[in-house]
């Protein structure tokens, strides 16, 4: 049903440079806020310039995809697939210099796992922090819970994605039943999941429906087999006459493969400048309620706060 | 929340209170469900989300609850509802006398419709029992209470909980501890609030779970291999074995009802759930096309919520009629109907 879901309706972008122009104008935005905030030390050249942005988002997103990979009880993909849309959905309206993608991609992990009904513990999923303390992963929990909310907030309560995974066996399946041509179907499995892992890490899911991917890494796939594919979609998804509709997909196809093309690590010195400006900006900028969010990784010192008993409750008296 | 003025406090909830409030720019009455999130170990509840999930991602349908908006609020957010006067259990409680069997037909029409409507969006609810079917101030009936629901597809492997539905309405399988089934599971739960019904009392009443079975083998016959193929493969089927004891006619368990009835009753009411008639499929069943039709919506009782009686708006308003008028004072001019009515 992805055609009205929450996911095709808000949350597929016309075009690369859509995407892009949200991310500037998130960074620009807190660029400005600080700049006119006149804390003391703030300048243009302290802040992360929307290319340094990119190259922590990357860093970060493998980190969390890492995370998710080595995660004991396995993690499936769907639960994966949905943690990194759910990542690349927060930062596009959000700055990594007011919230910190550390904290971020483990909320956002948290999240997918229980909304993908990957039912594990609280305690049991910062267990997989294996290289903090027990009382690290505490302190790590306590963030989370924090910053969920903040996270379906700016998902707009949108929670359900869907990924090119189911799609991708529904063609399989296709295949095998109505394209006696080709013999074994099953042999373009590997090649198409790779191509699938990799999308997973472009915007390809924020710019395509999730059943095209899923196509384009079949074809894909097919065509490195040397094997044509021609037939099935002109004969069995009936796009022969189709020529507008079989024109757009190639072109889609392509930008697909551009994106993934594209993609590449950052290098680790790339990393470490702008992660110091970062921590320096989370450091000495933020204000004083994100410091009580700040990292749980470098600031192993940050006390455990009280929690916020100010904020009022909602009580029978004070509303009716 | 400055766009809502409370109204006053409906009931509470796993999560939070649940209040009626106006919406202040459009005048219309909402339930506000909220849900906090202090002091809760795992953050969000998951039965927040999936009401969330479920209902987002279907459109508009008119027997299932409409979530109209969620928003964040103080440590917690705000779940956004069409406001519903009463509930099912409500209206079977409090009516005075027995439901007609055209009222029957009349909800478990609607019922039937929104449960058609969810299993067709793949969304299993898994809660259906008469306090989750709300009923609006115009008689509609809506499926409310999606905190059990699931997406459901029939691909992954995933297990699913048995601790699902509540007692009376929980289908034999999650009796007996099955950990994969499907939306079978609602229809039993449909058949258990058809009985309820045409009984107005509960059909399987059981006061814990070893009770329930109990309940459910004492009509439905225990079963065996034959009647319920793969139930020897149940989690729980060698930790408890009943008295063999022959199945009830159904006539028996629900005597009032039509022959057509018994009959839509014994498709919902079997042991393999890939046997229980589909939602689409019972909207077809002759019961729905025999005498006396489902009632219209405006036809149905609307209790009170808080028991009091049911006003009864089932008269038309008495017509101005006196032998001593001359007949046009009494009758509707017919050049006020045309083009509103083909015979004229």
């Amino acid at each position: 049903m992805f055609h009205k879901s929450s996911q095709g309706k808000y949350w597929i972008f016309a075009s690369e440079d859509d995407v892009e122009q949200k991310r500037c104008k998130a960074n620009q935005n807190f660029r400005n806020k600080m700049l006119e905030g006149g804390k003391p030390g703030v300048s243009e050249s302290k802040l992360l310039e929307r290319h340094e942005e990119e190259v922590l988002i990357r860093h970060y997103e493998k980190r969390m995809v890492d995370f998710c990979n080595a995660f004991k009880p396995v993690m499936p993909k769907s639960v994966v697939g949905t943690a990194i849309m759910y990542f690349r959905r927060f930062y596009l309206n959000n700055s990594i210099m007011e919230y910190h993608p550390r904290i971020i991609m483990l909320t956002c992990a948290y999240l997918s796992c229980k909304v993908d009904e990957f039912n594990v513990s609280s305690t049991q999923f910062v267990g997989n922090l294996l290289q903090e303390t027990p009382a690290g992963q505490e302190r790590v929990l306590e963030q989370i819970l924090e910053f969920e909310l903040l996270l379906i907030q700016q998902l707009n309560f949108h929670l359900v994605v869907h990924n090119p995974y189911r799609p991708m066996e529904g063609l399989l399946i296709d295949l095998k039943t109505r394209y006696p041509t080709l013999e074994n179907p099953e042999s373009l499995r590997k090649s198409a999941d790779d191509f699938l892992t990799q999308a997973a890490m472009t915007d390809a899911g924020l710019l395509f429906p999730p059943s095209q991917i899923a196509l384009t890494a079949i074809l894909n796939s097919a065509s490195r087999a040397g094997l044509s594919m021609e037939s099935y979609l002109n004969e069995c998804l009936r796009l022969k006459d189709d020529k507008e509709t079989l024109s757009k997909m190639y072109d889609s196809m392509r930008r697909m493969k551009t994106l993934l093309k594209k993609y590449e690590l950052p290098k680790p010195e790339e990393v470490n400048a702008s992660k110091k400006k970062l921590e320096r900006i989370h450091a000495e900028f933020s204000s004083s309620s994100n410091k009580r969010k700040r990292g749980y990784e470098e600031d192993g010192h940050v006390a455990k706060e009280p929690r916020l008993t100010e904020d009022e409750e909602w009580t029978d008296e004070d509303l009716i | 929340m400055d766009q809502y003025s409370i109204l006053g406090r409906i009931g509470e909830g796993a999560h939070g209170i649940v209040f009626k409030a106006k919406h202040i720019e459009t005048g219309e009455t909402v339930a506000l469900k909220k849900v906090s999130l202090r002091r809760l170990e795992d953050g969000i509840p998951n039965q927040a989300l999936r009401e969330i999930k479920a209902l987002q991602e279907v459109e508009d349908n008119q027997h299932v609850v409409k979530l109209k908006e969620v928003f964040p609020h103080g440590t917690g957010f705000v779940l956004v509802f069409d406001f519903m006067l009463s509930d099912l259990s409500e209206v079977i409680r409090n009516s005075q006398r027995p439901l007609t069997p055209a009222q029957v037909k009349g909800y478990m029409m609607m019922l039937l419709r929104g449960v058609a409507y969810l299993h067709h969006n793949d969304i299993m609810h898994r809660d259906l029992k008469p306090a989750n079917l709300l009923i609006s101030s115009s008689g509609h009936l809506k499926i409310a209470d999606f905190g059990l629901a699931r997406l459901f597809s029939e691909q992954e492997e995933r297990l699913y909980s048995h601790q699902v539905a509540t007692r009376w309405y929980r289908a034999p399988e999650l009796l007996y501890g099955a950990r994969k089934y499907d939306e079978g599971v609602d229809l039993w739960a449909v058949g258990c609030i058809f009985g309820e019904l045409l009984n107005s009392s509960p059909l399987f009443p059981g006061e814990n779970d070893i009770e329930q079975l109990c309940c459910v083998l004492r009509v439905l016959g225990t079963p065996t291999e034959d009647s319920w193929p793969g139930i020897v493969e149940l989690p729980d089927y060698n930790k408890i074995t009943f008295k063999e004891n022959p199945a009830i006619p159904l006539e028996q368990i629900v005597p009032d009802s039509s022959p057509q009835a018994v009959d839509l009753l014994y498709n919902f009411l079997v042991y393999p759930s890939n046997q229980r008639c589909s939602a689409r499929q019972a909207l077809l069943h002759p019961f729905f096309f025999s005498s006396p039709l489902p009632a219209h919506h405006s036809e149905l009782p609307i209790p009170q919520r808080g028991g009091r009686p049911p006003c009864q708006r089932l008269q038309a308003p008495p017509t101005d009629f006196s032998v001593d008028l001359p007949l046009q004072c009494s009758v509707v001019d017919p050049t006020l109907l045309q083009g509103h009515a083909f015979c004229l």
